[in-house]
């Protein structure tokens, strides 16, 4: 599993959380890269700054996957951009994603604050 | 504050490793067992609840791993990781880290050889105990006194220990029926207890010794085939018997220093000898102190052996034997050695520079070719400091197997400069061996370049960003001219024709010292050197009746067209003198100073300078007839204007009244540089006091190598206890030709040096460029471009960097080489049209042949395949 | 890819769960694992291989102190305790924790 000697500042989103908030992303409709990580940051109330760094790799991983897939198109700007959007099988997987990092949200949350499901010490 | 704790924390690890180690096993038995109860409790049988309870638990070799290594300094570990993977990447591309390596070997071995000589020609300490207490001492503005005068200081007990030497005598060394003429130091007899010289074989001389002698290891083993039992022998030296009491250990180096390198010690056996003095001062006392003490003792000796207007508490000096100090202090030929040590270690500066800049720019190229892994390694949160931190452990790597490579140049050209003994009149050897200061200067180097040769890539690369990555298969049609590479590469040849310059102009100089006349002929004539052994030679009539024969029977022998006696061989001897003289014209002083030189009948001819009025000397010209002189062409000039000179008459000081017998060309007295030299000739006969060193010059009708058997049978038979070396006039030049031909040779080498190395950057950059655009070129071949057009396209960027590079060097070059005009002679002008020309023409050809494999490759391109290359 | 049989921790709480754990009082290596474990109803796991090269860089950190001791089934065994550090650190992380959770939920529940 990947080491994070500490948090740092800026929240950085390693590779399954990113994943999953890209499939959400898409799931609102086809966006080109750009558009993908304004889209996770405003969502966040600006608390989640994806770097291009961690974006167009998770990109390329998803489509190699299968789970996105892209063409070229004219964007808004009428300039040529590669536009990504979710694909049958990405839907399923952003699914099951999103029930995994819920049970292990929930489970770390009953961890850190035991008043409402803890029994015994 | 916390990582102060930290490191503390650490630290304290470091002293508890063993016991850390078995606390861990502790722990984790605990852990497995208490699982293992978990299991038994549950019903498992034990053996098989401890046997799950291990698999469970994993691999504990390696958790140990990575528990202590949350202990460990983390950088540490990090330097030791990165050199490894750099390791392993540079044996994948053996070409890329051989080139970076080689460069930087010739880089750092120039440099670290021209330091090795610098530290061991300027800086080195003799072989005294505690050097620094240890001074020399000039009095009355003389380098040496008489040893009377010594006598006197020394037992007035200025100091706690006075001593005198003087390095410039020789001695007669007759062994069986051969002699040999040595270097020897005459010393006074406290010398080696003053100074504490150490030994290796025996006991110095001492205090009372009056007959024993301390030879060097050199002279041990060259002459004596390094006998073993050496220590006793006898030798007999100008006539007396010796006895070898001592040897000196292989690093012994004199006080005089510069690598000075006689044969070997010996007391001082004439009373008239000159001696060098050489003090022990107390511990702590200054210099200035030291001369404070010493004025009002040479006023007492002033007072015991009045001297006329000679004062010895004059002009007094006190200067240190060892390191820079000395540099001041000695003669004034060691400041422009100084001074050309300076310009070397520039030199060698911008060869390691251009060097350097080639690491860096092969660094650039891979960093480039290497952005697609490096943009893969930022997005998955490796830091962009982490990964400079792996450029400069690579370049780390680099530069230390390069100072490793480069310390094995210097160790093998130091050991061959060692072994050399240079063709001067006096024995120069220098002992340069490595020592600690070369290893931190060389560390300090290797420092240097690594973080020269990185910092550029290290930052580039990592600001490699995503749009990179991206057109890593896309063409690139970009003119990018003004990459970091290509700004390396102009600097590098810039830097170049500055060395180039630089190595011209020396090269030019030394051609043109070849080509200078020196006034007289050296094609025809053999010198030979022959010394009396001193004690025999007490009477001058004696000396005078030897000559006479000698020069007799000379010029008998066949081939001989004429022979002729000189107290100085131009050129390799000087003497010189600066009074008041006076004609009979103008009796009002004017001061002048000039060479001199006494020389027999016949001189003039045998050297072949031409007496444009008036005559040579004549045998006639005995002592107790009437003095007379003859001027060269300057001093006629100076002294008498316009008027000729002969049947004149010129007088110094007071003196008697002395004819001019005629006027000789003016010719070259002590170095070939020279120019508007003053000389003055008086017949040998009338020159004073006996001397033991007679130069026969012999004038060869044919070649003159044929004759030299002849002489040497011919005079040894006049005196077999006398010494002789003869060589052809030719030969006898190397002394007045070796500062051009060592600035020739070193600075034309260190030219060529930097211009292969910034060729090798050329290739490089243009071979690059050239791969990068493989597809662009595919496509214009396709589209019907012709292969000259092609290879215009490569001429046109490697004509951008040439041109670039030539201007910038040559508009460096115009004030860099300004200063080095000190060290040419005057017809050879750092500032002449004709240097850069030429040193432009050569980096242009040059240029030329780097671009050449790059264009064929260029040429080479095919459409379909560079059009499927990505 | 399919669900996964062992949950694993979110990367980077590691130690933010190990410090939660010992804010209840000193406990050994065995213990905080066990006690994760079960207050997450085996939602979360620390690996075995994990644990001690955690512990020993938080110790560096000096977020923990350690000393032996003697366990409950009288063994010879070495107890972490929170160090005010450590008790520091619980607060931030679990601070920054909730602020990601709370991001990104709120990224996910967006129609």
């Amino acid at each position: 599993m990947a080491k994070h000697e500490r948090y740092q500042n800026r929240i950085e989103l390693l590779q399954g959380t990113l994943d999953m908030l890209i499939l959400q992303t898409l799931s609102w409709g086809a966006q080109h890269g750009y558009g993908i990580g304004q889209a996770i940051r405003a969502g966040s109330g600006d608390v989640l700054q994806v770097e291009t760094g961690s974006l167009y790799p998770a990109l390329h991983r998803l489509e190699k996957q299968g789970w996105i897939k892209s063409e070229w198109r004219n964007s808004e700007h009428n300039q040529r951009a590669k536009y990504y959007q979710l694909t049958a099988a990405g839907k399923k997987q952003l699914t099951s994603e999103y029930s995994r990092w819920s049970r292990m949200s929930a489970a770390i949350a009953g961890l850190m604050n035991p008043g409402e499901s803890e029994g015994q010490a | 504050m916390s990582l102060w704790k930290e490191t503390l924390r650490r630290l304290a690890y470091l002293g508890r490793r063993s016991r850390f180690d078995a606390d861990l096993d502790t722990e984790v038995e605990f852990h497995i067992e208490t699982r293992a109860d978990e299991l038994a409790r549950a019903g498992m049988p034990r053996p098989t609840a401890l046997a799950q309870a291990r698999r469970e638990f994993g691999s504990p070799a390696r958790m140990a791993e990575e528990t202590r290594s949350a202990w460990q300094f983390r950088w540490l570990e990090d330097l030791a990781a990165d050199l490894h993977y750099a390791a392993r990447a540079f044996r994948r591309n053996p070409a890329f880290a051989a080139t970076a390596i080689a460069c930087l070997a010739l880089g750092i071995g120039a440099n670290t050889t021209i330091f090795s000589i610098a530290a061991e020609v300027l800086f080195s300490q003799p072989s005294v105990r505690d050097p620094y207490s240890l001074v020399r001492v000039d009095i009355g503005g003389n380098s040496a006194s008489p040893v009377r005068e010594y006598e006197f200081l020394r037992d007035a007990h200025t100091f706690p220990g006075l001593a005198g030497e003087n390095e410039e005598m020789e001695t007669n060394w007759r062994d069986s029926d051969n002699t040999y003429r040595l270097s020897v130091v005459r010393v006074t007899d406290n010398f080696f207890d003053v100074t504490g010289i150490p030994v290796a074989l025996g006991r110095p001389i001492q205090p009372g010794d009056s007959d024993r002698v301390v030879l060097t290891y050199g002279f041990w083993q060259r002459r004596l085939g390094g006998a073993p039992d050496v220590i006793g022998r006898k030798l007999l030296l100008d006539g007396r018997i010796d006895t070898v009491s001592a040897v000196l250990p292989r690093d012994h180096r004199t006080v005089t220093g510069f690598g000075f390198s006689p044969d070997l010690y010996a007391p001082v056996t004439d009373p008239k000898t000159y001696v060098t003095l050489y003090a022990r001062l107390e511990p702590g006392t200054t210099r200035l102190a030291a001369l404070s003490r010493l004025k009002p003792a040479c006023q007492e000796l002033d007072r015991a052996y009045p001297d006329g207007n000679h004062k010895w508490a004059n002009n007094l000096h006190v200067s240190a034997v060892s390191g820079i100090e000395r540099i001041d202090t000695e003669h004034e030929l060691m400041r422009p050695v100084a001074g050309f040590f300076a310009v070397l270690m520039v030199v060698v500066g911008l060869v390691l520079l251009i060097a350097c800049a080639n690491v860096a720019s092969l660094l650039l190229a891979r960093a480039s070719s290497r952005s697609h892994e490096l943009a893969v390694r930022l997005s998955i949160g490796a830091g962009r400091g982490r990964i400079v931190r792996q450029l400069l452990a690579e370049s780390l790597l680099l530069s230390a197997c390069g100072t490793g490579a480069g310390l094995a140049i210097n160790i093998g050209l130091t050991t061959l400069l060692s072994r050399i003994q240079l063709p001067l009149p006096i024995p120069i050897q220098f002992l340069i061996q490595p020592d600690w200061r070369l290893l931190a200067y060389a560390a300090a180097v290797a420092l240097v370049c690594s973080l020269a040769a990185s910092l550029a890539p290290a930052v580039k690369g990592t600001g490699v960003g995503i749009s990179a990555m991206l057109k890593h298969g896309e063409h690139q049609l970009g003119r990018h001219v003004w990459t970091l590479r290509n700004v390396l590469v102009v600097g590098q040849l810039a830097a170049s024709i500055v060395l180039l310059c630089a190595g011209f102009l020396f090269l030019r100089n030394l051609v043109n010292a070849s080509a200078m006349s020196p006034g007289f002929d050296i094609e025809h004539t053999v010198w030979a050197y022959m010394r009396l052994v001193p004690e025999s030679y007490r009477d001058p009539a004696k000396t005078r009746g030897l000559v006479d024969a000698a020069v007799e029977r000379l010029r008998s022998l066949p081939g001989v067209e004429t022979a002729a006696i000189a107290r100085v061989v131009p050129l390799n001897n000087n003497m010189r003198r600066g009074t008041e003289v006076s004609t009979d014209l103008n009796s009002r002083g004017l001061h002048v100073e000039f060479h001199i030189n006494y020389v027999g009948p016949g001189y003039f001819q045998a050297m072949q300078i031409p007496i444009v009025t008036g005559r040579e000397f004549l045998p006639a010209d005995r002592k107790g007839a009437p003095r007379v002189a003859i001027l060269n062409q300057n001093l006629a000039r100076r002294v008498f204007g316009a008027v000729d000179p002969a049947r004149h008459f010129v007088r110094f000081g007071q003196g008697e009244t002395i004819l001019v017998a005629g006027v000789a060309k003016n010719s070259k007295y002590f170095s070939l540089g020279e120019e508007n030299a003053l000389a003055y000739y008086e017949p040998y006969d009338q020159s004073p006091g006996p001397v033991a060193d007679l130069h026969f010059l012999v004038r060869a009708t044919g070649r003159p190598e044929p004759l030299i058997p002849g002489i040497n049978t011919s005079l040894g038979q006049l005196d077999p206890t006398a010494s002789l070396e003869i060589k052809p006039m030719s030969k006898a030049l190397v002394f007045a030709m070796l500062p051009s031909r060592v600035g020739a040779a070193i600075l034309g080498s260190m030219g060529m040096l930097g211009l292969l190395l910034a060729s090798v950057g050329l290739y490089g950059v243009l071979l690059y460029s050239v791969s990068r655009r493989i597809r662009e070129i595919g496509l214009r071949v396709a589209l019907g471009a012709t292969p000259a057009g092609i290879l215009r396209l490569v001429l046109r960027q490697s004509a951008v960097l040439s041109a670039a590079g030539i201007g910038i060097g040559m508009a460096l070059a115009v004030f860099a080489v300004r200063p080095l005009a000190r060290f040419l002679s005057p017809e050879v002008r750092p500032a002449d049209l004709m240097n850069f020309v030429v040193v432009g023409a050569v980096l242009a050809a040059v240029a030329l042949a780097a671009t050449l494999s790059p264009a064929v490759r260029a040429l080479r391109v095919d459409p379909v395949e560079a059009l499927r290359h990505e | 890819m399919g669900e996964r049989t062992i949950p694993e921790l979110l990367p980077g709480t590691l130690y933010m769960l190990i410090l939660r754990t010992l804010s209840g009082g000193p406990l050994h290596g065995y213990a905080i694992a066990k006690r994760v474990k079960e207050t997450s109803h085996q939602g979360l796991v620390i690996e075995d291989g994990s644990l001690y090269p955690a512990l020993n860089r938080m110790l560096v950190k000096g977020w923990l102190e350690a000393e032996w001791g003697i366990s409950e089934n009288h063994r010879k065994a070495r107890f972490y305790r929170l160090t005010p550090e450590g008790r520091k650190q619980l607060d931030h992380e679990a601070e920054e924790f909730d602020r990601l959770v709370r991001a990104i939920q709120l990224v996910m529940r967006t129609a």
